[in-house]
C-alpha cells in the first residue's frame, strides 16, 4: 500500500485524510468529494482555484501526517465555500487594494476566519496555520473585518510563504489550469454545491459550529445594508396608500386645462408625520441609538417632512417626554432599566393627529402590543451580541419575544459584506 | 449598431463646422458586432422568447438600454420606451373621456398614443424604464399592463413583448419598492456589465445577440422533462409552493408562488428546447421563483440527470458513473438503497461490479461509505463475491482512516 514511486503524489494518504476529514466533518461531504485533486510541483502546500481543483504538492503530502492534511482539506474547502476569492475581488476593487502584499493579506484575513474554529473535535491542527492569536486579534469575525485590524510587518514575516491558492484571496497562479482546464466546477455547480452543504447545515444544526450555521445562514441571502432597508422601509411605509404622496381625483390636474373633456387625476402631497419610538432601557447602547435615529431623522426630511412632522419618543417602562425633532443631537434621551414599549406605542397613538408610521429602535427584549396600531410599523432590530449575548449559551431555549409580524423589521447591525 | 461602412468622404467641402461635427459622431457610431456568448443576453432573450415579461435590475448607466437595443434588432421587433416614472398611472389604465352621454355610452378610456402605434404594428417590443422609482399608484396600473397586457381599451397583440427595467434600492434614493403582487408577475434578471464585454465595445465592437434555436423535435420531450422536474420537486416540498418574501432585504424580489412557478416550468422547458446550458437555465430560474426555491429546483434537475439505479444495476460492468466526485458519491449510495429495497444475490453481486468499478475509475475515499453499508446487507447463504477482492485497497485505507480517528480521538 504505501510503496509508492519516490516523489509521485501518494494518492492513498491524501484519500485516506479526505475520508477522515468527511467522517469528522459529515456536513462538509459534499463539498470534500467535489474537490479534484490536481498534482502540482509548483505549489507549496495545497492550493485551491476558483474552479474547484485542489493542487497538491506530493512532497507536502509525504511530510505532513494524514490527521494534518485532513485539516489542510478542510481548510481549503472552507476558502471555497465561504467564497473568498469572490468577497476578495469585490474588496479588491472597492476599495482598490492590488497586489500582491494585500492578496497576501486577503489569504490571511480568510485564513483568520476560518482558523478560529475548525479544528478540534477530531481534527487535527496542521502546522503553521495562521489564526487570530497569532496576530493578536479578538476571534469570531469576518474576512472583511480581520483586513482592516492589521498589516503586513515583522509579525507577519513567517506567513508570506502562506498560499492557500487563487480559491483563497481571488488572484491567479501560475500553476492555475484556468476557467477552460480539465475538471473545474462551473458557477452553477459551484452554486449547486454550496447550497446542498448549506441545507445540510440547516437541516442539522445541532452538528455544525456556530460559525458555519452563521455561514449556512448566509450563504444564499447576505445580509445588506440595514442603512438602504431601513430608509426603504420608512419610505414605503409613508408613501403608501393612505399616507404621504400619491394620486387623487379630488383636485384637479395640472394637466387639465390642456386636455378639456378628460378627467385626470392629480399628484397630491401631505408629509407623513412620522413617530419615532425610541427604546432606552439600559440594553441599547448610547452609539446605536444616536446613529439610528440620525438616520430615521435623515430619511424623514427627505421624504419632505418638514422638521416639526417628526416626533420623537423615549420609552423604557414608562414612555418619557414627546419632542419634536429640531436638531437631531439634542433628543434627551431618558430612561434605563426594563422596557414595556406598548406605552410608547399607545403614547405615539395618542397624538392627534395621529402619526402615519411609528418607527420603533429596539434591541427587541420587550413586549410587543397586541394588536396591529391604525398606522404603519417598522421597527429598528438592534441585535444583541458581544457579551450580552451571553444568554445564548447560558441557556440555548431562551428566545425572546420576536417583533409581531405586522411591523417591517429592518435588523440594525454592522456593514454586511 | 450599424455594421456597414459609412458614406463618408472627408474629401467634399463642409459648409458648417456642425457639418464636420456630423462626420466625425457619425465615425464614432461605426460599430461592429460579434458572436460571443453573452449569459445574460441569452437568459434574456430566452425569456423574451418564452413571452414572459422580464425586469432587468442593474445600476443606473450599465447598459440596459443598449442591451435593450440589441434585443430588439436581433429579433427585429420596434422597440418602444416608456418611462414609468414621469408617466402618471392613467397614461396606462386609460384617459377617462367624457363624451357627449355618459350615462349611456358610458366613459371610455382612452389609451395612449404609444399603445395605439404598438397595437397596430401588431408586434414589437415594450419597455418600461424605471419601474422602481414610480409611485405606488401607477405601479399598480402598470400591473394590468403586465398581467393581461390591457392599456385603458386596448389589448397589446400576442407579438408585443414587455421588458421592465429598475434600479437596484440602493441606488434608487428617492425609490419606491416594487410592490409583491408586481415583483412575482416577472422574471427578475440582474444586469452587471463584464469588463471585457465593455472594453471590446468602445473599442468599437459589441457581442451580438445570437437568438436561441428552439429544436422542433425536442418541443414534447423537454416539456415532459420541466413538468417532471418541477412536478417531482413540489410534490416532495409542498413548502414551496408559495412563499411570501418575509424578510425586508428579500421584498421587491422574486418569490415563489403557483404563478411563478408556472414561469419556472415555461423556462425549463424552453431553455431544455433549446439547449441552454445551466447557467442561463439558473439565472432564469432563481429570478423567476428566488434564490432558495430555484436552487432546489436545479438540485432536482441534477438528481434527474444522474443515472438510474437500476440502469446501473442491470449493467454493471459498463456502467457509465459521473465523473464529479459529489455526484459519484450520491449515484453509489442509491444503488446501495436500491438494493436494500429489494435485496437478493444478484443484485447484491451487480453492485459490488459496481463499486469495483467506480474504485477504477476514480477516487477510492468515495467507495467507502457504499461498500460498507452494502457489506452489512449480506445474507447467511450469500458467498463473498470474487469482486470484493478488488476492493482490499479501500478496506486499508477504511482501516487507515479509523486508526487516524481514535488517535485524534485519544490525542484528545
Amino acid at each position: 500500500m504505501t510503496a509508492t514511486v519516490r516523489g509521485a503524489l501518494d494518492l492513498q494518504k491524501l484519500f485516506t485524510a479526505r475520508l477522515h476529514a468527511a467522517r469528522v466533518r459529515p456536513y462538509l461531504a459534499t463539498a470534500l468529494f467535489a474537490l479534484r485533486p490536481v498534482e502540482s510541483r509548483r505549489v507549496p502546500t495545497m492550493a485551491v482555484d476558483r474552479h474547484w481543483r485542489c493542487y497538491v504538492s506530493p512532497a507536502f503530502v509525504d511530510r505532513t501526517p494524514v490527521e494534518e492534511l485532513a485539516g489542510v482539506w478542510v481548510h481549503e474547502v472552507s476558502h471555497l465555500l465561504r467564497d473568498h476569492h469572490g468577497r476578495g475581488d469585490r474588496i479588491a476593487s472597492q476599495q482598490g487594494l492590488t497586489g500582491r502584499g494585500e492578496r497576501l493579506r486577503m489569504n490571511i484575513a480568510a485564513d483568520c476566519e476560518i482558523n478560529d474554529d475548525v479544528y478540534g473535535d477530531g481534527l487535527a491542527r496542521p502546522e503553521g496555520v495562521v489564526d487570530p492569536a497569532l496576530l493578536r486579534l479578538p476571534e469570531g469575525k469576518l474576512m472583511e473585518e480581520y483586513l482592516t485590524m492589521f498589516r503586513l510587518g515583522p509579525h507577519t514575516q513567517g506567513l508570506v510563504w502562506l498560499d492557500c491558492g487563487s480559491g483563497a484571496d481571488g488572484l491567479e497562479r501560475e500553476w492555475d489550469l484556468g476557467a477552460d482546464g480539465a475538471y473545474g466546477l462551473s458557477d452553477q455547480e459551484r452554486d449547486a454545491v454550496r447550497f446542498r452543504v448549506a441545507q445540510g447545515i440547516t437541516g442539522q444544526p445541532g452538528d455544525a459550529p456556530k460559525g458555519w450555521r452563521r455561514w449556512a445562514e448566509e450563504a444564499f441571502h447576505p445580509p445588506q445594508p440595514w442603512r438602504d432597508l431601513l430608509g426603504a422601509a420608512v419610505r414605503s411605509a409613508a408613501s403608501s396608500a393612505g399616507a404621504g404622496e400619491d394620486y387623487t381625483y379630488g383636485r384637479p390636474s395640472r394637466r387639465s386645462t390642456s386636455l378639456p373633456g378628460i378627467v385626470l387625476p392629480s399628484l397630491r402631497r401631505r408629509p407623513p408625520r412620522v413617530s419615532v419610538v425610541v427604546d432606552t432601557s439600559g440594553s441599547v447602547s448610547d452609539t446605536e441609538l444616536g446613529s439610528a435615529l440620525l438616520e430615521v431623522a435623515a430619511i424623514a426630511r427627505a421624504l419632505g417632512g418638514r422638521r416639526d412632522l417628526v416626533t420623537v419618543l423615549s420609552c423604557d417602562a414608562a414612555a418619557h417626554l414627546v419632542r419634536p425633532v429640531c436638531r437631531a443631537e439634542n433628543i434627551p434621551l431618558v430612561g434605563g432599566g426594563g422596557t414595556d414599549l406598548r406605552t410608547g406605542f399607545a403614547r405615539a397613538l395618542r397624538a392627534t393627529p395621529r402619526p402615519d408610521v411609528i418607527v420603533a429602535l429596539t434591541d427587541g427584549q420587550t413586549p410587543w402590543p397586541d394588536r396591529q396600531p391604525p398606522c404603519r410599523t417598522v421597527v429598528g432590530l438592534f441585535p444583541r451580541h458581544g457579551a450580552a449575548r451571553s444568554w445564548d449559551e447560558e441557556d440555548p431555549d431562551y428566545v425572546p419575544d420576536t417583533p409581531p409580524n405586522w411591523a417591517r423589521v429592518v435588523t440594525i447591525g454592522p456593514q454586511p459584506y | 449598431m450599424r455594421s456597414s461602412i459609412p458614406s463618408v468622404t472627408p474629401a467634399t467641402p463642409h459648409h458648417t463646422e456642425l457639418d464636420v461635427a456630423a462626420d466625425l459622431l457619425t465615425l464614432l457610431r461605426d460599430t461592429a458586432t460579434e458572436p460571443r456568448p453573452d449569459i445574460q443576453l441569452e437568459a434574456l432573450t430566452l425569456a423574451v422568447a418564452a413571452d414572459l415579461p422580464v425586469l432587468l435590475w442593474g445600476e443606473p448607466g450599465i447598459g440596459k438600454t443598449a442591451a435593450l437595443n440589441q434585443l430588439a434588432a436581433a429579433l427585429d421587433l420596434p422597440l418602444t420606451t416608456v418611462i414609468a416614472s414621469v408617466h402618471e398611472p392613467s397614461d396606462f389604465a386609460g384617459l377617462p373621456v367624457v363624451g357627449d352621454d355618459p350615462a349611456v355610452q358610458g366613459v371610455p378610456m382612452a389609451p395612449p398614443d404609444w399603445a395605439v402605434r404598438l397595437v397596430r404594428a401588431g408586434r414589437g417590443l415594450l419597455f418600461l424604464d424605471e419601474l422602481s422609482t414610480a409611485p405606488p399608484a401607477v405601479q399598480a396600473a402598470l400591473l394590468r399592463v403586465v398581467l393581461e397586457r390591457r392599456i385603458g381599451a386596448l389589448r397589446l397583440p400576442a407579438g408585443v413583448r414587455i421588458v421592465a427595467a429598475a434600479n437596484p434600492r440602493s441606488s434608487a434614493a428617492d425609490g419606491w419598492e416594487l410592490s409583491a403582487p408586481l415583483a412575482n408577475r416577472f422574471v427578475h434578471l440582474q444586469w452587471t456589465y463584464q469588463h471585457e464585454t465593455v472594453v471590446r465595445g468602445l473599442g468599437g465592437t459589441w457581442p451580438r445577440a445570437a437568438l436561441p434555436r428552439l429544436a422542433p423535435q425536442r418541443l414534447p420531450e423537454a416539456v415532459a422533462y420541466a413538468r417532471r422536474a418541477v412536478c417531482g420537486l413540489l410534490t416532495g416540498r409542498p413548502a414551496l409552493v408559495h412563499q411570501m418574501p418575509n424578510n425586508e432585504a428579500r421584498r421587491g424580489g422574486p418569490w415563489p408562488s403557483p404563478r411563478s412557478w408556472q414561469m419556472a416550468l415555461c423556462l425549463t422547458a424552453f431553455a431544455t428546447a433549446a439547449g441552454s446550458s445551466r447557467e442561463v437555465l439558473s439565472m432564469l430560474v432563481r429570478g423567476t421563483v428566488g434564490d432558495g426555491p430555484g436552487l432546489e429546483l436545479l438540485a432536482s434537475l441534477d438528481r434527474m440527470d444522474l443515472p438510474d439505479p437500476e440502469t446501473l444495476l442491470a449493467a454493471p460492468a459498463t456502467a457509465e458513473l459521473p465523473e464529479r466526485g459529489d455526484l459519484r458519491q450520491v449515484v453509489l449510495d442509491a444503488v446501495v438503497a436500491a438494493v436494500r429495497e429489494r435485496p437478493d444475490r444478484a443484485r447484491w453481486d451487480a453492485a459490488w461490479t459496481l463499486l469495483v468499478r467506480a474504485l477504477e475509475t476514480g477516487a477510492p475515499d468515495l467507495v467507502v461509505v457504499p461498500a460498507t453499508t452494502l457489506a452489512a446487507l449480506r445474507q447467511p447463504d450469500w458467498d463473498v463475491p470474487a469482486a470484493i477482492e478488488r476492493l482490499t485497497g479501500v478496506v486499508s485505507l477504511s482501516r487507515r482512516a479509523d486508526r487516524v480517528a481514535a488517535a485524534a480521538g485519544s490525542g484528545r
